[in-house]
């Protein structure tokens, strides 16, 4: 139908776009005006200065450069994590027989449904005994342990079209299990794994709750934020600076790649950590 | 964004529907897979069952007990359920969890089924629209929780109030935050905003999925696009949004993040939701057991919601 579309229907979609993401608008123009310029607002334009000095203050206001370098270590370390352990499971899941595959793969393809709350008692208890409390490994173990309810799911549905006279034909050719997994299986299910490696880049990146119960000295960046946007001083401009490196990562990844997000968000029906 | 997306979920494997059919070399191969198997899960069970499996059944087990900070845990049976259905905090709890999940719910879906909808008339010229309204999802919560604040300040430099002021209705203006009988839409709108992005995106690929024929047949009898929308695009695309309904209850269900940064529960604890009280309780109170209680009525409720889901997937687990 493109070409025959009425243009109001383009001019009022443009116009609830913008309208979306006007909070967004206001946060960067704040980040770029002086706070004496937007006392009456950020949108008033009777003097208008561009200023970077809350982008050089920011990094002597805040502890951000710490909390970005530990964001980035954890959302790295996750996702590698996820994209090395699922394919593998998820090809056993679907190419293997074993006893109780069936069990196991509905126990697991089912717990996305879980809030996340379900884990903080008893993981807080465990990690406070096991002296874990403050190690990466205390939010680690619980973003990957969780990603597999949505990621085996998203690999394995994949694999639903992967062409069975490939596999038949390594078995033939004397492929074993592991080898048909890795000369055969493995080259052509990249795409999926990419995908889920977004998804929980992106979750783990923007992930709260955990790492606030379960972090103390090197909190990541939504950590950082949250006791910074909460509190009652006037710094509306330098917190507006915190806000777009909290969040810049995650948002530029997410443009890119947002076709595969879609996809994959409806796996993992668009969790956070 | 193709139709795939919406189906692929639901679609039956090809593979394993004639696995008793399979030619002797794989039967022989078959009995060698188990530890293979087994070796390749391994990592995966492990991880799934101190971060999923273990978790579970604690929670059930410490909502048994009372439990205060260090001190050895009391068996109390269901003392922390009946104490919970009296403490007039968390009963309040409910009611504002089923008006904030309903709430976020209506707005995301009906916004983004609506937007979807108009985006398929010219789906090249609304792309970067699209992804103008999905890119609130992409943002941290705690980010989204500060906008907000920003947006619904009291004073002249709050956008919100600006806008009411400057139509004429100065009376209208307040602390949208501050006040528990506004706090909660404040929150809803906040959290509709940012939930809308993923069921435009879902709405929209099953708006796709309709066949082009239907729509050009339409077209050609000279309807005018609202009546499309209306009868051809809405109620075909009726399971895509069935889909995008459920995961944002879900999602609204399990919100823990904007509600921890926008209002903090407050003020006088109106904008606490179950999932919010359950934290509030065991990691502010330090009562894990009752905390761990309020945590089960949640996976009930959550349970509830996902029944359809957890039969359509476990059907399709093969």
């Amino acid at each position: 139908m493109t070409g025959r579309a009425p243009r109001w229907i383009i001019v009022l979609v443009g116009v609830i776009a913008f309208v979306w993401i006007v909070p967004i608008i206001g946060v960067v123009v704040t980040s770029f005006r002086p706070p004496s310029e937007v006392v009456l607002g950020w949108w008033r334009l009777d003097n208008l200065t561009f200023t970077l000095s809350a982008w050089t203050r920011i990094w002597d206001a805040y502890p951000l450069a710490d909390a970005f370098w530990t964001t980035l270590q954890l959302a790295t370390l996750a996702t590698l994590a996820t994209m090395i352990l699922t394919p593998a499971a998820a090809y056993a899941f679907h190419f293997l027989k074993f006893r109780g595959r069936r069990l196991l793969l509905i126990l697991i393809i089912n717990a996305f449904v879980l809030p996340q709350q379900v884990v903080i008692i008893p993981l807080f208890q465990l990690w406070r005994e096991l002296g874990l409390i403050d190690s990466f490994l205390a939010v680690l173990i619980p973003y990957v342990g969780l990603s597999f309810a949505w990621s085996i799911f998203l690999v394995k549905n994949f694999l639903e079209d992967f062409p069975k006279e490939l596999i038949e034909a390594s078995r033939i050719d004397g492929c074993t299990p592991i080898s048909t997994f890795r000369h055969v299986v493995l080259p052509n299910i990249l795409a999926p794994i990419f995908a889920l490696g977004i998804l929980q880049f992106l979750w783990t990146w923007n992930a709260l709750l955990l790492p606030l119960l379960y972090l103390r000295s090197d909190v990541p960046l939504p950590v950082l934020f949250a006791r910074i946007a909460g509190t009652y001083d006037l710094n509306w401009d330098l917190r507006s600076v915190a806000a777009i490196i909290t969040t810049i990562v995650p948002l530029l990844v997410f443009l890119v790649f947002q076709r595969q997000f879609a996809a994959g968000a409806q796996s993992r029906t668009g969790a956070k950590e | 964004m193709g139709g795939a997306v919406t189906t692929r979920s639901t679609s039956q494997g090809v593979l394993g529907r004639d696995e008793r059919r399979q030619p002797l070399v794989a039967r022989r191969w078959h009995l060698r897979d188990t530890p293979v198997a087994w070796l390749f899960l391994l990592p995966v069970l492990i991880l799934f069952g101190i971060a999923v499996v273990f978790p579970l059944f604690d929670t059930i087990r410490l909502s048994f007990y009372d439990i205060k900070g260090l001190a050895p845990p009391k068996y109390v049976g269901l003392g922390n359920y009946t104490r919970l259905f009296s403490d007039p905090a968390f009963l309040h709890t409910l009611g504002t969890t089923l008006t904030f999940t309903i709430g976020v719910t209506v707005i995301a879906v009906s916004v983004g089924w609506v937007v979807a909808m108009l985006c398929a008339f010219a789906p090249r010229q609304t792309l970067p629209f699209r992804v103008m309204i999905f890119s609130a999802f992409g943002i941290s919560e705690a980010v989204t929780g500060y906008m907000w604040i920003t947006m619904l300040r009291p004073g002249a430099d709050g956008l919100v109030n600006a806008l009411i002021r400057s139509l004429g209705f100065p009376d209208f203006a307040q602390p949208w935050l501050g006040d528990p009988n506004t706090a909660i839409w404040a929150l809803i709108v906040a959290a509709g905003w940012a939930a809308t992005g993923l069921p435009l995106m879902l709405c929209f690929a099953a708006v796709q999925a309709i066949p082009k024929s239907v729509l050009e047949a339409a077209y050609m009898d000279g309807a005018k696009p609202v009546s499309i929308m209306l009868h051809i695009m809405a109620p075909l695309s009726l399971p895509g949004v069935r889909v995008a309904v459920f995961i944002t209850l879900l999602n609204a269900l399990r919100a823990f993040d904007i509600i921890y940064v926008l209002t903090g529960g407050g003020p006088v604890r109106s904008t606490e939701t179950v999932g919010y009280f359950m934290y509030r309780e065991s990691m502010t109170q330090f009562k894990l057991g009752y905390g761990a209680a309020a945590t089960v009525i949640l996976l009930v409720a959550v349970l509830i919601v996902s029944i359809p889901a957890v039969i359509q997937r476990t059907a399709g687990a093969r």
